[in-house]
């Protein structure tokens, strides 16, 4: 399942920074593309805003079949304060343009790429292809809301892949 | 030597299905055949000719209607065998764009272009009287191609970009199918059509759209399914489509339907011969109150067409193209 996941991020990360290479993070004094899996991270209860968060959270398995299909829910939030010169006042601006990057992402075509192992890659040490596809639906968008000043996001997206023979 | 090991194989998932078209030959009764062990990994968006893209489709089924009966004998009478005694097959669906293709094979019979009319036509359900047609420049300038229609700058100077056109030849008394590259109607005598110098034209499918205009040439925004336009053709502009509840012409078409799966795999379904069987029909897909988004809903019954492998008659041909290293 790991490899799912890791899968699906690094994918959604990849075309993310394609659409919109300016939107950046600092995350640990590095500057990364605006999205990150907050599980991979430190616990913090501060809330990056203009970046995507990435939470996984319901699962299913289903096991009819030679190869168990696994489902995980990504719930991704997003948030921003509007910029600061402006007053906030683009706000709203700033996340209907993160909704566009994010369904754009997510809904270009195709929307499954081959899974990869991740576990033992590094800098010169590429990930290892593995025999089937990740896959994952449209999008559900929840309601804006309102938290201060801050205007923030959540949308969820169903992430399949097939538990292969030895994958943990 | 170390063997690579195969995954094993599970049932396709996909998203939607995606719909081709390529024309029959009416009058030698001659449909397109698609060959999926030479083309069947074709990109979705590029078909190979002369295959058209109509795009997605929903509510996409296939219905057999097929008949097996037992074939019994003796007292008391026992099965002993199996024999087809029918063989029918039909598809319904309901098409996600109003474009010319689609909304012709939806239509249930002949559509027809609304061709701009002349000043003061009478009024006539399926437009009035033509204005008279543009022809093509011939021997100057360049020469016209399936995307560019030289017609030379003073007539172009009466067009306008997000035209429409219709390319094809003049009606000269042709009888039986007519229409290039695609049949789009059958003229049973020229009395019929009123000896109409633009019936072809009010009928054909080779039909585009003006995005640019310059040097008295217009640009169209995709090739003309009958490509190049043949010495003779003329251009009519037209406003919009329109078919007929009632009318007598049976729409047929070669059918390719393709579903991508998530793995790789890709299941592939071809009807050389597809006919209408059913008017024009709508459905409401409801957004939010009142507004509702409206698809063409199209069905069609299978004609037969023999293997040329071995001479079987069939209606439908399913290919299924497994991922890479599945097990089989």
């Amino acid at each position: 399942m790991q490899n799912a996941k890791d899968t699906f991020y690094l994918t959604l990360r990849g075309r993310l920074a394609a659409l919109n290479p300016a939107r950046t993070t600092v995350v640990r004094g590095v500057v990364r593309p605006g999205i990150l899996v907050e599980e991979n991270e430190l616990p913090t209860i501060a809330v990056l805003v203009d970046a995507f968060r990435l939470n996984w959270t319901a699962l299913r398995v289903d096991s009819v079949g030679p190869l168990p299909m696994v489902t995980m829910e990504c719930s991704i939030r997003y948030a921003t304060d509007g910029e600061s010169g402006n007053g906030g006042m683009d706000r709203g601006r700033l996340l209907a343009g993160m909704d566009a990057e994010l369904a754009s992402a997510l809904c270009i075509p195709p929307q499954t790429t081959a899974k990869m192992n991740y576990s033992g890659a590094s800098a010169g040490v590429a990930p290892i292809a593995m025999g089937t596809n990740v896959f994952w639906a449209d999008p559900i968008f929840g309601d804006a809301a309102m938290v201060g000043e801050r205007l923030e996001r959540t949308a969820t997206v169903q992430v399949f892949a097939h538990q292969e023979a030895g994958e943990l | 030597m170390s063997a690579t090991t195969t995954v094993a194989a599970v049932a396709p998932v996909t998203r939607r299905v995606r719909a081709y078209f390529a024309p029959v030959n009416r009058s030698a009764g001659v449909p397109t055949v698609f060959d999926p062990a030479q083309f069947g990994r074709f990109p979705a968006q590029t078909p190979p000719a002369p295959w058209i893209d109509l795009g997605w489709v929903s509510k996409f089924a296939r219905k057999c209607s097929t008949r097996v009966d037992p074939l019994r004998a003796g007292a008391p009478a026992v099965t002993v065998g199996q024999v087809r005694s029918e063989i029918e097959a039909t598809v319904s669906l309901e098409f996600e764009v109003w474009g010319k293709l689609q909304v012709t094979l939806a239509s249930g019979s002949q559509q027809t272009n609304l061709l701009t009319t002349v000043a003061g036509a009478m009024p006539n359900g399926s437009g009035g009287v033509a204005a008279a047609p543009i022809p093509l420049a011939v021997g100057s300038g360049l020469a016209s191609t399936a995307t560019g229609l030289n017609v030379g700058a003073t007539a172009a100077a009466g067009f306008s970009v997000g035209n429409l056109v219709a390319v094809d030849v003049d009606y000269t008394g042709q009888l039986g199918y007519v229409g290039t590259s695609v049949s789009a109607a059958y003229v049973q005598s020229a009395s019929a059509v009123g000896g109409d110098v633009n019936y072809v034209r009010r009928v054909t499918l080779n039909v585009g759209v003006i995005v640019a205009i310059a040097g008295g040439v217009l640009e169209l925004g995709s090739a003309l399914p009958a490509g190049a336009p043949a010495i003779g053709m003329q251009i009519s502009p037209l406003v919009g489509f329109c078919d007929r509840e009632g009318a007598s012409f049976f729409q047929e078409w070669s059918a390719l339907f393709v579903m991508d799966g998530a793995q790789g795999d890709r299941v592939l379904f071809h009807y050389p011969r597809l006919q209408t069987m059913q008017g024009s029909a709508e459905v409401e897909d409801a957004l939010t109150a009142p507004l509702e988004r409206i698809r063409l809903a199209g069905a069609f019954r299978a004609l037969p067409v023999k293997d040329g492998n071995d001479g079987e008659t069939v209606l439908c041909f399913r290919s299924y193209l497994p991922a890479a290293l599945r097990g089989i």
